[in-house]
């Protein structure tokens, strides 16, 4: 100890004092935004996870563990049977791409261990969509598996949709012209009003009696549709209602999108004699496939907590035709107060959306955002 | 695309140009149509209404149900509760989250990158599945029904801190040199430099905070469960499959311009700063 330099003592209590400096600023910049979040984000997966456990009943008169229970009733069924052909042609499709996701990187000879978990995790999913009710079986939670099924069926439909139309739009507005500025405004426009008030314009503009939409389709010789009240129709209602409602958000994201797209290639492109169509698939998607792969991801996860457009406008009827995870979640806590089994369904959500959250990470990089 | 074209005769440009304003025009006016019958839905007369709704323009022209908005019912209440929750929660939020930014991009400290990938990591918890955890705890500390409970759980954004990180990790180090220099500590940096400095993003989060706020539904929906705590997004939707509301079809979609009038008067004047903030989002590149 002795054996240090008067100079170097100073260093080193220097580098302390300013450490220490840091951590009293630094913890108190950071607390206030730290404590609501440890208390308003962090907590409640636990308390969820707990909740899980055990039968929670919203009125608090019965509070009892039941370990898994909650799980159980969530996941499992009476008479379950696995075959080989329910659902053939998905589960098919789900192995082959698979299959496909491998073909590329092993002819390369480059094959990463995340590649092989995502294969290996379609492989399992196709496995799993074998099992089903056999006769005189049934699932422990029927609307359970509605909700999801209706969940992602929205997302499957309605994430494409809104990312062709947005991106449709962004190039339609491409180039700076005059005026762009204004029309990206008005597409943009219906994605800040609240839920309640595009429910309120949509319930009535489809509605077969009043709207104005039975009237505009009566142009073209189509008959009355009551969009709502029936069991084919109400779900492509639904999309179309939050189609209109968000696209907007997503043309803002690939407008910034195309702006970023290195202009000498559109140059270069035209010297190769590329037309439009040319010029877009060989310069403006690559370009851009880091943003389209974030709003797939940024509206898959928004998907699947779709809610109040539903609750509102159809109440996840009729039947049970559009009823989704979190409406269903909603109802088990807040109709039949039990909260126990609602935790065990918001964490299964939770996982689900965690899921697509690790691919986009391992997709899109660290630098980005969600 | 084909205005990269330099080389073209003036005619066929003119003409293409107002042939592509004429197709943005009409695609505008189209994809406008459903807000566009709710306005003048709202300046119709109900009476008329009961005949005719499927007009583009005003049957019976008044602004009765525009004037009548506040007078009856709660929306008058509604307004007002979501004025207090919306601006206290974009305000709290804003500021909570460049404190948090400036320290994350500015100050060493010991954990730092931990805490930090724990904020990250935030990002991936969906606060809207996590309603029913959050309303046993509101409901333990018998907080339901009031503005708190409404305000505290939205405050902490993990994207806010983000992008506050982010802005700060751009700005020069010489600034910051300059003020201490000057004999600055670190909160007179903060509040006095860096906090000016960062008006841009932070008008950029506190719009989209606000806009999601405003517009928030299952939140509301759960905790604030008495009508006079409604706010208007959950209040307008509790007038909703009310029949009893579907003869006045043009007050109830008076009210619904009105709740949404914030917003739109947010757009009109800080379009620019939204758009930016949502182009933030994907990550500032």
């Amino acid at each position: 100890m002795s054996t240090t330099t008067p100079a170097r003592s100073v260093q080193t209590q220097h580098r302390r004092r300013s450490v220490k400096v840091g951590l009293r600023y630094g913890l108190a910049f950071t607390a206030p935004f730290l404590l609501l979040y440890l208390v308003f984000v962090v907590y409640p997966v636990a308390q969820a996870i707990r909740m899980s456990l055990y039968d929670w009943d919203l009125l608090g008169s019965v509070r009892e563990f039941v370990g898994l229970d909650n799980y159980v009733r969530m996941l499992g069924g009476v008479n379950i049977a696995w075959s080989m052909t329910h659902l053939f042609w998905a589960r098919l499709a789900l192995v082959l791409l698979g299959v496909l996701l491998l073909v590329g990187p092993i002819r390369r000879r480059q094959l990463s261990g995340w590649r092989v978990a995502g294969v290996l995790g379609l492989v399992a999913l196709a496995g799993l969509l074998g099992f089903y009710p056999a006769e005189n079986g049934f699932w422990n939670d029927p609307v359970f598996w509605i909700a999801l099924k209706n969940t992602l069926w929205f997302t499957a439909v309605s994430t494409p949709l809104i990312a062709v139309l947005g991106l449709v739009m962004a190039l339609a507005l491409q180039g700076r012209r005059r005026g762009s500025a204004w029309y990206q405004a008005a597409f943009f426009l219906p994605y800040i009003l609240p839920v309640s008030v595009i429910t309120l314009i949509w319930a009535y503009f489809l509605s077969p009696n009043q709207g104005l939409l039975q009237r505009l389709l009566g142009y073209f010789g189509v008959e009355p549709l009551s969009w709502l009240a029936d069991p084919a129709l109400a779900m492509p209602a639904i999309i179309l209602t939050t189609v209109w409602w968000t696209v907007g958000f997503n043309l803002v994201l690939f407008t910034a999108g195309l702006q970023d797209v290195d202009q000498s290639l559109y140059e270069a492109a035209a010297l190769d004699g590329a037309g439009p169509w040319g010029k877009f698939v060989h310069v403006t998607l690559p370009g851009i496939r880091h943003v389209v792969l974030l709003v797939m991801v940024m509206q898959a996860i928004a998907s699947f907590q779709v809610f109040g457009q539903v609750n509102i406008m159809t109440g996840g009827g009729p039947g049970t035709s559009t009823e989704v995870v979190i409406r269903h979640i909603y109802t088990t806590g807040f109709r039949d107060f039990d909260l126990g089994y609602a935790s065990a369904m918001s964490l299964f959500l939770f996982v689900l959306m965690l899921i697509v959250s690790v691919v986009q990470m391992r997709f899109l990089g660290k630098d980005n955002t969600l | 695309m084909t205005t990269s074209a330099p080389t073209r005769v003036q005619r066929p440009r003119i003409v293409g140009d107002a042939a592509y304003h004429v197709a943005m025009l009409v695609a505008v006016l189209v994809w406008l149509i459903p807000m566009i019958w709710m306005v003048s839905l709202a300046l119709s007369d109900n009476a008329a209404l009961t005949k005719n709704t499927t007009s583009l323009l005003p049957v019976g022209f008044t602004l009765d149900n525009l004037l009548g908005v506040f007078s009856v019912g709660l929306t008058a209440r509604w307004f007002l509760n979501s004025a207090v929750v919306t601006t206290l929660t974009t305000v709290a939020t804003v500021l909570l989250c460049a404190m948090a930014g400036y320290a994350f991009a500015r100050i060493d400290f010991r954990g730092k990158r931990i805490i930090y990938a724990t904020v990250l990591a935030g990002l991936m918890i969906p606060k809207e599945a996590m309603f029913v955890p959050l309303f046993t705890m509101v409901a333990d500390w018998q907080m339901h029904n009031t503005y708190q409970a409404l305000i505290l759980p939205r405050i902490a954004a993990p994207l806010g801190v983000f992008l506050m990180t982010q802005f700060f990790s751009k700005v020069p180090l010489e600034v910051e040199e300059a003020a201490r220099v000057d004999g600055a500590g670190p909160w007179r940096t903060f509040f006095l430099i860096m906090l000016p400095l960062a008006r841009p993003a932070m008008v950029s989060l506190g719009i989209f905070t606000f806009v999601q706020t405003w517009n928030d539904y299952l939140w509301p929906l759960v905790s604030a469960t008495k009508a006079e705590m409604f706010t208007v997004t959950t209040g307008l939707a509790s007038l909703q499959g009310n029949f009893a509301q579907a003869t006045e079809l043009g007050s109830l979609m008076a009210r619904g311009l009105i709740g949404a009038l914030p917003l739109l008067i947010i757009f009109i004047v800080f379009q620019r700063h939204l758009i930016r903030g949502i182009a933030m989002t994907s990550g500032g590149k």
